[in-house]
This record gives C-alpha cells, sequence and structure tokens, in this order.
C-alpha cells in the first residue's frame, strides 16, 4: 500500500510519515515547494512531492501509483481569507486531481473545532452537535475552513464513492508545540486560568499519528467518523504545571472558575460588544466555550472500532515533550 | 440595483459587507473559481446564487453593477465581458495590468454606456475628505504639496514574499509595490491634479522573492507637487499623508484615524508651537480611542471603500456622474504609469 501524504512535514505529518512506514505502507510525501526536509530524518524509501494545494497545476501526477491520500494539510495562520483559500480551495484542487486517479481511498484530518460546544451538553463525542450555517460564519478563520475542508472532502467522497474517514483529533500537543490556547490568558510569565480543573481534550501527537497509520492500514476504519483524543485528559491546572515546568517557565497561576469567567464574557458581549464585530476571541461567549467549556471526552468509539489503545501514556508523552529529543516514529507499538 | 460580485477571497469580504448595508441594493449573485469559496460567500451574505463562470453569472443574472475583486491580470478580461452583459463595473485597483488595457476598456465602457470605477478607498476615507471639505471652503488655502508614504512589512512569508506561491502582482511592474501605486497616485491627484512629470528611485534592501521592496517619486502635477514612496522595511505600519496649504497643514495615518490640523492661530507667534503641540496632543489622543473602537466594528482602515461604494450607488441610482470618473480613472493611471520602473530589477 502507497500513500499519499499532504502537511507531511508538519507537526503532526513528519510523525504520521514515521507510523505510516512503521505499519508498512509506503509514502509519498507531499511538502510545499520551498519546505525544508533537513532534519526530519526521513528514509529514502520516502518520495518527495514539491507542490503547493494552492496554485499547482500539476497536482495529479502526485497520485501516481497512490492507494491511499492521507490529507493533513492546513492552512492554520493568516487571516480567515488566507485560511480559507489555503486550507478549502486547496482541498478543492487537491480532490479534483484524486478524482482523476484510481486512488479510492481518503483519511482527512478534521478537528474538535467542527463541533459546536455551545449545545453540547456533559459529553463530546461523535454524535455532539455541529456547527449550523449561518451561524458557522460568526467564528474563527480556522473553524470555518476546517469545516468547510470536511464538507468538501466528504461531497467528493460521496460524488465519486471514496471510502472516506474523518478522524478529528482534539488538541495536539508535542515538542515544541506544547502550547495550547486552553491554557488561559497569558500576561509576561504569568497565566489568568480559567477553570483550573477542567480536563482536556488531549492527543499527544505520537498517538495522534498512530492512530492515522491504524486507520490506514486497518478496513474497519472505512467510512468512519472518529474523534481522537487520548482518554478523559489531562486538567489545565495539572498540564501547565507540567507544561511551565518542562519549559523552565517561572511564574504565577490565578485561578477563575469557568462559570465567574463565562457570565463577566456573557455580560461583556451582551451590552458593551453586542454589536461590535470584530472582537477578540476570548471574549466571544461561544469561542470561549469551544476552548474551555468543562465536558467529558469520549474516545470509546475510536477504541471500539480500531482496537485502539494510545501506545503513550502522560508520562512517557511528558518524556516525549520535554526530554531528550527522539526520531519522529520511534512509538513503541 | 443588482449587484454582482467575481472573486469571492481576501477583499470582496469588505465589498460584501459594505453591500449588504446599502439601501435599495441587492447582492444578486457571487462568482468565484473555487465552489466552495463562492458557495461560502454565498452562504455568509445571504445572496440567493453562486456561479463558478463569471459569463453565466453576467448571462443568467444581468447585474446593474459587477465589482471584480480577482487577481489584476485578470481584471481587463472580466470587465469587457462586464460591459457587454451591460453592468457598471467597479474593480480593484490596480484596474488593469497596463495603460493600453485600461484606455480600452475606458473606450469600452464610454461606447457601453457605462461607468467605469476603480477603487481609490483611501481617497474616501475621513482624513483626506476632511481635508478636502476645508481646501474647498477656503480655509486650508491652495494645496501646494502632498506627501504620501505607507510603510508596510510586506517581506513576511505569507503575502507577497511567499517562497512556495508566487503572488499575482509580482508579474507587474514593479512587483507588489505596483499594487500600491494606485493609492499613492490616487491621493496625489486629488490634491494636487494630474501629474506633468515624475522622477522616481526603486530599490531593494533585503533578500526576497520580490524585484523591488522601496519607492520614492517626486511628482510634478498641474496644481502642486507630490513626493511619493513605500517602505517594506520601515516600521511600524504607518500611511502617512502630509498636506502642505497655503494657510493650514494636515497629517494623517490612514491606517488609524488620526488627522491632526495646523493653521492660523490667535496667539502671539512664539505661543504658537506651544498652544499647536497641546492641540495636536489632544488631537492625537481622541483619535487613538477611536482606532481601537474601530477595530470592534466596522471597516476600520478600509471606511473609505464603504463610503466609496455607498456614494457610487447613489450616484448611478440618480443618474449623476460617480465619485471616481472614467476620467480620474484614467489621469490616476497615467500618472502610476509615469512611476512604474523601467525594468523590473535595480
Amino acid at each position: 500500500m502507497k500513500a499519499l501524504v499532504t502537511g507531511a512535514n508538519g507537526f503532526l505529518g513528519r510523525h504520521v510519515v514515521g507510523a505510516l512506514l512503521a505499519r508498512g505502507v509506503e509514502v509519498r510525501a507531499l511538502v510545499r515547494p520551498a519546505a525544508r526536509l533537513e532534519g526530519l530524518g526521513w528514509p529514502s524509501s520516502v518520495e518527495v512531492f514539491r507542490a503547493d494545494l494552492r496554485t499547482s497545476r500539476e497536482l495529479l501526477a502526485a497520485f501516481d501509483g497512490i492507494d491511499l491520500l492521507v490529507h493533513l494539510a492546513a492552512v492554520v495562520s493568516g487571516g480567515e481569507d488566507v485560511q480559507f483559500a489555503g486550507t478549502v480551495a486547496g482541498t478543492e484542487r487537491l480532490l479534483e486531481a484524486m478524482a482523476k486517479s484510481s486512488c479510492r481511498r481518503l483519511i482527512l484530518c478534521g478537528t474538535f473545532s467542527v463541533y459546536d460546544f455551545s449545545s453540547t451538553r456533559r459529553t463530546l463525542d461523535e454524535n455532539a452537535p455541529r456547527h449550523q450555517v449561518p451561524d458557522l460564519y460568526s467564528r474563527d478563520g480556522y473553524t470555518i475552513a476546517k469545516w468547510w475542508q470536511e464538507r468538501v472532502s466528504r461531497r467528493f467522497a460521496e460524488q465519486h464513492g471514496w471510502d472516506l474517514t474523518v478522524l478529528r483529533p482534539g488538541f495536539i500537543w508535542g515538542r515544541d508545540h506544547a502550547y495550547l490556547s486552553a491554557l488561559g490568558v497569558q500576561f509576561g510569565r504569568h497565566y489568568l486560568v480559567i477553570g483550573p480543573m477542567t480536563r482536556m481534550p488531549l492527543t499527544h501527537v505520537e498517538n495522534c499519528a498512530d492512530v492515522f497509520a491504524l486507520a490506514a492500514v486497518d478496513p474497519r476504519a472505512r467510512g468512519q467518523t472518529l474523534n481522537v483524543v487520548d482518554g478523559p485528559g489531562e486538567r489545565i491546572w495539572r498540564y501547565l504545571s507540567d507544561y511551565m515546568r518542562g519549559v523552565g517557565e517561572s511564574g504565577w497561576r490565578l485561578p477563575v472558575p469557568y462559570w465567574f469567567a463565562i457570565s463577566v464574557v456573557r455580560l461583556a458581549y451582551a451590552t458593551v460588544f453586542r454589536r461590535a464585530t470584530k472582537v477578540p476571541l476570548i471574549l466571544i461567549p461561544r469561542a470561549m466555550e469551544s476552548r474551555l467549556k468543562p465536558l467529558h471526552f469520549e474516545n470509546q468509539k475510536l477504541r471500539t472500532t480500531l482496537d485502539w489503545s494510545p501506545p503513550l501514556d502522560y508520562q512517557q508523552c511528558l518524556a516525549r515533550t520535554y526530554g531528550p529529543a527522539t526520531a519522529p516514529g520511534a512509538t513503541k507499538q | 440595483m443588482k449587484a454582482a460580485l467575481i472573486g469571492a477571497g481576501q477583499i470582496a469580504r469588505q465589498h460584501l459587507s459594505c453591500l449588504k448595508t446599502l439601501p435599495g441594493v441587492e447582492l444578486a449573485a457571487v462568482c468565484d473559481l473555487s465552489p466552495a469559496t463562492a458557495e461560502a460567500a454565498a452562504e455568509r451574505y445571504g445572496i440567493r446564487t453562486w456561479f463558478t463562470d463569471h459569463r453565466a453569472m453576467l448571462e443568467k443574472v444581468r447585474p446593474d453593477v459587477v465589482h471584480i475583486t480577482t487577481p489584476a491580470t485578470s481584471h481587463f478580461a472580466l470587465a469587457m465581458d462586464s460591459f457587454d452583459a451591460g453592468s457598471n463595473v467597479v474593480v480593484e485597483k490596480p484596474a488593469t495590468s497596463t495603460l493600453e488595457e485600461l484606455e480600452k476598456l475606458v473606450r469600452r465602457a464610454q461606447e457601453c454606456g457605462r461607468h467605469l470605477i476603480e477603487d481609490h478607498n483611501y481617497v474616501f476615507n475621513h482624513a483626506p475628505q476632511e481635508i478636502l471639505r476645508r481646501v474647498g471652503t477656503g480655509e486650508f488655502g491652495a494645496v501646494t504639496h502632498v506627501e504620501v508614504l505607507i510603510c508596510l512589512d510586506i517581506l513576511g512569508p505569507s503575502g507577497f514574499a511567499d517562497p512556495n506561491s508566487p503572488h499575482p502582482a509580482l508579474t507587474l511592474a514593479g512587483g507588489a509595490i505596483a499594487d500600491f501605486l494606485p493609492h499613492l497616485a490616487s491621493l496625489a491627484h486629488v490634491f494636487v491634479g494630474p501629474h506633468r512629470s515624475a522622477q522616481t528611485v526603486w530599490t531593494k534592501r533585503k533578500p526576497s522573492p520580490l524585484p523591488f521592496d522601496e519607492f520614492r517619486a517626486l511628482v510634478d502635477a498641474e496644481r502642486g507637487t507630490a513626493t511619493l514612496g513605500f517602505s517594506a522595511s520601515s516600521q511600524p505600519d504607518a500611511f502617512w499623508v502630509r498636506v502642505y496649504g497655503e494657510q493650514m497643514q494636515a497629517t494623517a495615518n490612514l491606517f488609524e484615524t488620526r488627522l491632526t490640523l495646523d493653521g492660523p492661530r490667535n496667539v502671539p507667534k512664539p505661543l504658537r508651537p506651544f498652544f499647536s503641540g497641546l492641540e495636536e496632543g489632544k488631537t492625537i489622543r481622541r483619535a487613538a480611542l477611536a482606532t481601537l473602537l474601530g477595530k470592534f466594528k466596522g471597516p476600520g482602515a478600509y471606511q473609505g471603500l464603504w463610503e466609496l461604494l455607498a456614494r457610487t450607488y447613489q450616484a448611478l441610482a440618480n443618474g449623476s456622474p460617480p465619485p471616481v470618473t472614467e476620467s480620474h480613472v484614467l489621469e490616476v493611471n497615467r500618472m502610476v504609469e509615469a512611476l512604474k520602473p523601467r525594468q523590473q530589477r535595480p
């Protein structure tokens, strides 16, 4: 089996490449023309295909001999329009090329951001409500672009009869990417921690990559939509303590109960910012809920569908993140 | 009036947001080569239909006004097709890649009895309009000189200097800076009129895919002089306009709401700087607050675009000349042509 992996040199992608190789899947890595690949430690068996999904005209050639597309690429910085153009229009171009090829299998990297946290009660699993149009367009650029990327992928899959698997990771963390937006509001070295006892939907990048590789080889993944979290998640307070210790930060942490913070934000939004159109995300109740609402996060469907359990436990993840570096894909099975 | 838009990314958002607020304007259709981009814009702005083929849209919708917000190299063909469909055209700057194309476009507009309006949005920001108002009342005196300097970091890895995906503007003479020449020229034109001659300096300070990252020009115009500039290295980002009149001087930063004016003052001459400084400080503090509040609501630095579109639709509805006429567009772009570099490398 040979997989085309987009975003292959990204934070998740480099680990997915390693995990696929570990499961005996050949890899063609699609990376941008100016991407630097030194230090990734890829073996010579990894083919590199350089293209930019936004503009390249020769995407069809990337699918030569490919059985499976693992689509991880997304634009995660820049303005809303930049993210939409890169993530959504880029996906359209990629899937148009795939439709002309013999490849019939697609694994898409989705996100928890497609879920409407505000309407979700207690447990967030694959059945939780998703954002609806037109409310979707009041959300941040990342959410809109990823929501649309999944919509476009599902349409293509339906139209062409492809086997689609959508994997929706929670907060992906790991070496050099351990800071998470849920950690609170940072003032210099100090943190205002909102809802310190809230559990976060975490997946360590190596565990997450393992799910992608497993989904590639396990036929039970076909047609499935699966949330990817390692377990019920660590509490914000503990994760932040580990983070500060791990990166050598010293500073104060001021805990604020979630119910108090969301009440203040709701009041401010209803009065001061009610008619404002460009409010920082932390001051928008729905955006705050999507980062911080205390919910129970389930990975039961992932565990039962693919018999998956995370290869690394939290302590091992901490060691991988803050301890001596190891090569991507070195996850023990 | 029925409005339609071609090119639903980036600046299109400002056009669509504004059109939603204009009385008597129906957003009838949106078109983009990317189906998702077109459909998302239609959903977001409550537009009934979306297309991926602009000719199909023009034929089916027959809009009164077509907004063209695609990369500059596509403007000419899209505008020609829009005129052929009987529409007026609001086109993002630069209106065309070359002056020859623009002259053809203006001829076609006149043959069709339609208007071509290039987006000279910064001319319609509050500050230039306030200065023009004071010029009109005689309070400012005749304008003798205008300085316009844009300081903008366009060398970051995304946007114009993206090493992975060459920006369409890089094909224009002058590269990315050419995208800003209509702003500089339209502001010079509105204060000192059509140019007679121009001397330019195009340079490159830092390594990047851009052919140039610094530009300066001295323009001799019919009613005065202008110095125009663009700096990709000077920080922070700013859009300075300084206008010198026979009785007053004005300074504005068009990325903010700051406008300070200095003119005759009924105090002894030695005390003038003191009172001028006090008033300037007060004005800047107020502008800082307005700029901050503007970040929460409204078009921000694009206020001029909203004003231009409002006046344009009003004029089209009344059958009066639009706020940017074809002769303005031609004169501004003749100045732009004079500002362009003779070769594409320093």
